[in-house]
């Protein structure tokens, strides 16, 4: 991942910043950056959103395919990710610099998301056994400035907030053979309920305490950092450790209270800031890449 | 100002994709109306007095239709009173989309100057588009953006007007949801019969009126006839599981309650399904594509052998249909029963103005008339006009509009007159158009590509040519021929060989692919030779001139020359582009009498001989071979040369010479199959003949076991020797009866591509590989095959569409409807003219042979005429007589007398003129007397002047 270089004095002043609960932006331990959220900026997606958390961008687009379900779960559709760092985030992601990374984003929200307390799968099937609808979400790192996790998952939800999926009829002849018939109303659609899509909260160890949406400087002097998905209501879906470092129990049990408390509170402003946007309906205005 | 359209669809594979476009909004379209001042454009197409004499609206206004009046009443917009129109965007794409012949006709009428038709692109107009919004449905947006454009130009001139006193526009539909909405827009809107019947100055447009929903429940009574077509999806979805299947209606010619649907299967192959009765016929007309049910196999019926012809007055109540039907479902073996089905639904029309005739209704006050097409398939269509007694007798076109399921017949609207009925030239264009034979003018852009006169050979065009202006080359042809496509030399070789070429006039050196010129020709696909009239595949300027190898001018050819021996076995073969100097243009008569004229020595006699010498040797390993010389009656008319009227008839005569033409022909036509088949595997053109079904001789087989002869059908060869056999003593015309009863069990020849079939086999000529290459002045088969065999011997560069099997393939088909066109076109012009014939000759007495045995009728020729007509034996007036018909014979016995086939009748012959219509060649019997059936022989009327022969 993007890194940048700190001298050991730059660290000492980090460190003892955050000791006293100040960080090097002025912020507090708890704090996230500014955040900004825009759905619907991909017209030829189902669903889509961008999302900017202090210089980390990433777009998110979601194509619903119509698939065969999996054979152990007949009756649920499934979600398929992808994740592209692109070059323009980094140089470091120039060739296949990026792949490494992208592997290890996709396996993580695979997990994180493609299960069934996260996103209602039951309501992506079409005719059990033989068609449901499978969810492409593509990830498309715009521009890396720490905390990639928890930009990705909060662009994720919103596009998924936004995925309007086509209405389909399965329309059965006197042989007995299915057909899929489409609506033919472009506004004739299906939306997904997002209220139990979880967002990952990142905690970054550094020094003795932690910092949730650590800056590149930050990330820098941290030995190891804790990924979290929380749900709305606090729930603790999926934990990873990642980073060389260690952590003792001790505060992997301070990180989880942490990060169940801050994402607890991420979901509630995030799902109004949703809503509002929708009601904009066509009035809203469109910022897209230029804005 | 970018906007975008967005919509779901099915991909093939079943998935779903959106499909996103961008859609880009302008501020500079301009209205295109003469009197705006504020829109900067160029030029303008609607004018500022737009006055039509309307009743309803006194003002000068434009016209705004909506798509369904476009559609159904184009034949009203396209008269020249109807001006100043605005074509909406909106309109135009629907009209695309829904039917693509009004599509073009539309698009004719836009580009046509007088007509002020303007296209206004309201959807990429700022102010007019309009997005779709929740919960409506496509065609609601669409009749938004209509009224949302008519809005607009209601406003904009409104605005713009200065001195123009209130120029209106008018919008025109027949939805009655849409007309309430406008008005509650404040729009300017009518309903377009209402509009038309306003314009008092030109009542006659009233006529052509396609009828609407609401006026077809008042014209028939509310009895339902027929049952419901299915809708199109449960069609789709009952083809898919197979219990409809698809096919092609063919109503029969002479039978109006029997039709056959043809499924076309894998390749060339196809089945046929019968349909019989008015309420299994549902409604298909000729030609509609329709999606059939199979009925259980004991309802399965047989194909009847009468003639029914659906005449007299209009038939609202079924009674009598039923007796007809009867007469029908008559037990048939059950062997002969054929898998028979009913229609359910109609996936598509085809319609087209039909021609014929009215039938003006009894009432005299009355507008509702029936028509009768000139095609017996077509069934009567039911219109309304004011003008009866003016279309009385006169050939007119008619569209039909719809066939309601209450209605016996369906409901059309008046086209156009063509003129009257039994003119030469009006009949004449009545059988083009029944044939839909292309016959107008070519266009300045097909003429465009023609060489410039003076034409004269180029050093360019020698590069890749042989020069063989100094051999002796002539043509052979009949006489008055124009269009000169093929000439032969022949001459020693100082080895002691022959040298014989056939040189054929070079058309794709003129014709160059893919420009105006190519595609009128692909698209006619043959010259078609009437009576007296030649209809050019492409125009006359090369037909008649620079294509045409006439003598003492040099022409460009493309030459195929043979080294043979003098047992015409061929040696060397090879083809290349030329230049040759014709020597003489000979008739078939001129040349056989320089042959036969011991005193004549010159080269061209000497080169004719050696001609003659090899095409006998030739002929006769044909026919070793297993070809079939089979016969038809092709007759010729003395024409009148002021008045082209027809003075006299005779059957053509062959000489040696036609067939010596004919054998070279042939060699040069299977010399280049092969070698572009050798060259180009998957996209040869080439033709074939396939072997008839054995069924097909069934009636060959009981005809001549009836005369005690037997014919082998089991080859080719068997067929063509037990045929040379087939002798009845004292019966000098059987032989050519069995050959003309024969070539009616043919099966048709055909072009196909290579690559897309794998049976090659020219049954007729029995040769295993064949193409058309020898006359490309009236063929586009010809054109191909030569543009094939030059790029094969180097002499030109190829295109991707020639070496396309798919594209190839669909030319084909195109060629082939036309060819059969042309036949069918030909035959009525025949047809025609013995008509005139025999309308100046009066009432003839003539012997003539039973050629069919049907039900109710025999069919008889007249070999002296090549005339072949129906005598019936159960006219209405009369009390029928007691007929047996026995389908083993197959004979038909009335009263004592028992008709065979080949059995040998006198019939009197006269024009029956009381249908002008259908004005008819009667034949009477005369000979076996049978009373009540026979009528006495009647005196032949004596001309009433002796013709003058022209010489």
């Amino acid at each position: 991942m993007a890194t940048v270089q700190v001298s050991e004095a730059e660290k000492v002043y980090i460190l003892h910043g955050i000791r006293d609960d100040l960080r090097v932006d002025g912020r507090g331990c708890e704090d996230y950056r500014h955040m900004e959220i825009e759905t619907d900026v991909v017209s030829n997606t189902d669903g889509s959103a961008k999302v900017t958390l202090g210089h980390t961008a990433v777009l998110v687009g979601i194509k619903a395919d119509i698939g065969k379900p999996r054979p152990l779960v007949p009756n649920e559709g499934y979600l398929e990710f992808f994740v592209d760092c692109s070059a323009n985030a980094t140089p470091e992601f120039e060739g296949r610099g990026g792949e490494e990374l992208g592997t290890e984003l996709s396996n993580t929200l695979y997990k994180v998301f493609n299960n069934k307390h996260s996103v209602d799968l039951k309501s992506l099937c079409i005719c059990p056994g033989e068609h449901c609808w499978v969810l492409y979400v593509d990830v498309l790192l715009l521009q890396c400035d720490g905390n990639l996790y928890d930009a990705i998952s909060i662009a994720i939800k919103a596009a998924l907030f936004n995925t309007k999926i086509p209405r389909v009829r399965i329309s059965t002849d006197e042989e007995g053979g299915k057909e899929i018939e489409l609506s033919d109303d472009p506004y004739d659609c299906m939306r997904l309920n997002v209220e139990n899509v979880p967002c990952i909260v990142t905690l970054c160890k550094v020094g003795h305490r932690h910092v949730v949406d650590a800056t590149l400087q930050e990330k820098a002097c941290s030995v190891a950092s804790l990924i979290i998905s929380v749900t709305h209501k606090g729930t603790v879906t999926c934990t990873r450790k990642v980073g060389g470092g260690s952590l003792d129990p001790e505060s992997i049990f301070e990180m989880t209270e942490a990060g169940k408390r801050v994402g607890k509170a991420l979901h509630a402003p995030l799902m109004k800031v949703l809503q509002q946007e929708e009601h904009l309906g066509k009035k809203k205005q469109k910022v897209g890449f230029l804005g | 100002m970018l906007k975008s359209k967005t919509f779901v669809k099915k991909t093939r594979s079943g998935g779903v994709m959106k499909i996103v476009r961008e859609h880009y909004l302008r501020d500079d379209i301009w209205c295109g109306s003469e009197a705006c001042t504020e829109c900067k454009q160029e030029s303008t197409v609607l004018q500022t007095d737009a006055c039509m004499e309307s009743s309803l609206c006194s003002y000068p206004h434009y016209l705004i239709p909506d798509t369904n009046v476009v559609l159904h009443q184009i034949d009203v917009l396209e008269d020249a009173v109807i001006r100043n129109v605005i074509i909406l965007q909106t309109v135009l794409q629907e009209v695309r989309h829904r039917s693509a012949p009004v599509y073009k006709r539309l698009k004719d009428i836009i580009h046509e100057k007088e007509k002020h038709f303007y296209t206004f692109t309201n959807e990429h107009h700022r102010e007019t588009f309009i997005e779709r919004e929740p919960g409506e449905s496509a065609n609601d947006r669409n009749d938004r953006a209509i009224r949302v454009a008519a809005k607009w130009y209601s406003q904009h001139l409104k605005t713009s007007e200065s001195d123009t006193d209130g120029l209106k526009v008018v919008l025109l539909t027949n939805d009655q949801g849409n007309k309430q909405k406008a008005e509650e827009c404040g729009l300017l809107v009518y309903k377009f019969e209402e509009y038309i019947k306003s314009l008092t100055a030109n009542p006659e447009l009233v006529d052509r009126l396609a009828l609407s929903n609401d006026d077809k429940n008042e014209i028939t009574s509310s009895k339902v006839l027929f049952p419901e077509h299915l809708p199109l999806s449960r069609i789709q979805a009952g083809i898919k599981s197979g219990s409809f299947v698809q096919g092609t209606f063919r109503a029969s010619r002479d039978n109006y309650l029997e039709a056959t649907v043809f499924i076309q299967g894998e390749g060339e192959d196809g089945t046929e399904i019968l349909i019989q009765g008015l309420q299994n016929l549902n409604r298909a007309v000729h030609q509609d594509v329709v999606a059939v049910q199979l009925l259980p196999r004991n309802q399965w019926v047989a194909p009847s052998s009468v003639v029914l012809q659906d005449e007299g007055a209009a038939k609202d109540d079924n009674v009598e249909e039923e007796e007809e039907e009867k007469a029908l479902r008559i037990s048939a073996a059950e062997a002969a029963r054929k898998a028979t089905g009913k229609v359910v639904g109609i996936i598509k029309r085809n319609w087209r103005p039909f021609c014929g005739m009215l039938n003006v209704s009894q009432i005299k006050e009355s507008i509702r008339h029936l028509f009768t097409p000139a095609d017996r398939r077509i069934p009567r269509i039911r219109i309304e006009t004011r003008q009866a007694s003016t279309l009385a007798g006169q050939r007119i076109m008619v569209s039909i509009d719809g066939w309601p399921k209450d209605s016996r017949y369906p409901n059309g609207h008046f086209v156009r007159s063509l003129g009257g009925a039994g003119e030469k030239d009006i009949e004449q264009e009545v059988l083009l158009l029944e044939h839909d034979v292309p016959h107008q003018a070519f266009s300045q852009a097909v003429l465009s590509f023609l060489p410039k006169m003076p034409w004269a050979i180029t050093p360019e065009d020698m590069v890749r040519r042989e020069d063989l202006r100094h051999l002796t080359v002539c043509s052979v042809d009949p006489p008055g021929c124009t269009d000169i496509d093929d000439a032969l030399h022949c001459r020693e070789l100082e080895n002691g060989n022959l040298e014989v070429g056939v040189h054929i006039a070079d058309v794709s050196h003129f014709i160059r692919p893919g420009n105006a010129l190519d595609k009128e020709a692909a698209n006619r696909g043959t010259t078609v030779y009437l009576c007296g009239k030649r209809i050019d595949m492409v125009p006359e300027l090369l037909s008649s001139n620079l294509c045409s190898l006439r003598s003492n001018v040099e022409r460009l050819a493309f030459s195929c020359i043979w080294e043979m021996n003098h047992e015409a076995e061929i040696l060397k073969t090879r083809f290349t582009k030329s230049v040759i100097n014709s020597k003489a243009s000979l008739t078939y008569a001129e040349a056989q009498m320089r042959i036969d004229d011991t005193n004549k020595n010159d080269d061209i006699t000497k080169s004719l001989r050696g001609l003659n010498k090899l095409a006998k040797i030739l002929k006769r390993q044909r026919i070793e071979k297993g070809a079939l010389t089979l016969s038809s009656l092709e007759v010729r008319f003395h024409m009148d040369s002021e008045t082209h009227d027809p003075i006299d008839l005779q059957t053509k005569e062959l000489m040696e010479t036609n067939s010596m033409v004919e054998e070279f022909m042939l060699l040069a036509n299977i010399s280049v199959a092969q070698k572009i088949y050798d060259e180009f595997q998957e996209c040869a053109l080439l033709r074939k003949h396939p072997a008839p079904p054995p069924s097909n001789y069934d009636i060959l087989l009981k005809a001549a076991k009836s005369k005690d002869v037997a014919i082998h059908t089991d080859t080719a060869k068997a067929l063509a020797d037990s045929l040379d056999v087939a002798k009845v003593d004292g019966f000098p015309y059987f032989n050519t009866l069995l050959r003309i009863l024969a070539t009616r069990c043919m099966m048709q020849a055909v072009y196909f591509c290579s690559g897309m079939d794998n049976d090659f086999h020219h049954y007729g000529l029995a040769s295993p590989i064949y193409t058309h290459f020898t006359s490309p002045i009236r063929r586009y088969a010809d054109i191909i095959v030569h543009r094939l065999l030059a790029v094969a011997i180097g002499a030109d560069s190829t295109y991707p569409d020639l070496m396309d099997k798919h594209k190839q393939s669909a030319l084909c088909n195109n060629l082939n409807y036309r060819h059969k066109m042309a036949q069918y076109a030909q035959r009525a012009s025949v047809a025609f003219h013995t008509q005139l014939f025999f309308k100046s000759r009066g009432i003839l007495n003539e012997e003539g042979f039973v050629l069919f045995v049907r039900k109710n009728a025999i069919i008889v020729l007249i070999p002296k005429f090549g005339l072949e007509g129906t005598v019936f034996f159960d006219s209405k007036d009369k009390v029928a007589p007691s007929i047996v018909f026995d389908e083993e014979g197959p004979t038909l016995t009335i009263q004592q007398h028992t008709f065979r086939i080949f059995d040998k009748v006198k019939v009197t012959i006269s024009l029956d003129a009381s249908n002008i219509q259908h004005q008819k060649i009667r034949m009477a019997l005369t000979d076996p007397v049978i009373p009540g059936v026979s009528v006495p022989v009647p005196d032949a009327e004596p001309q009433a002047k002796k013709p003058k022969l022209d010489h």
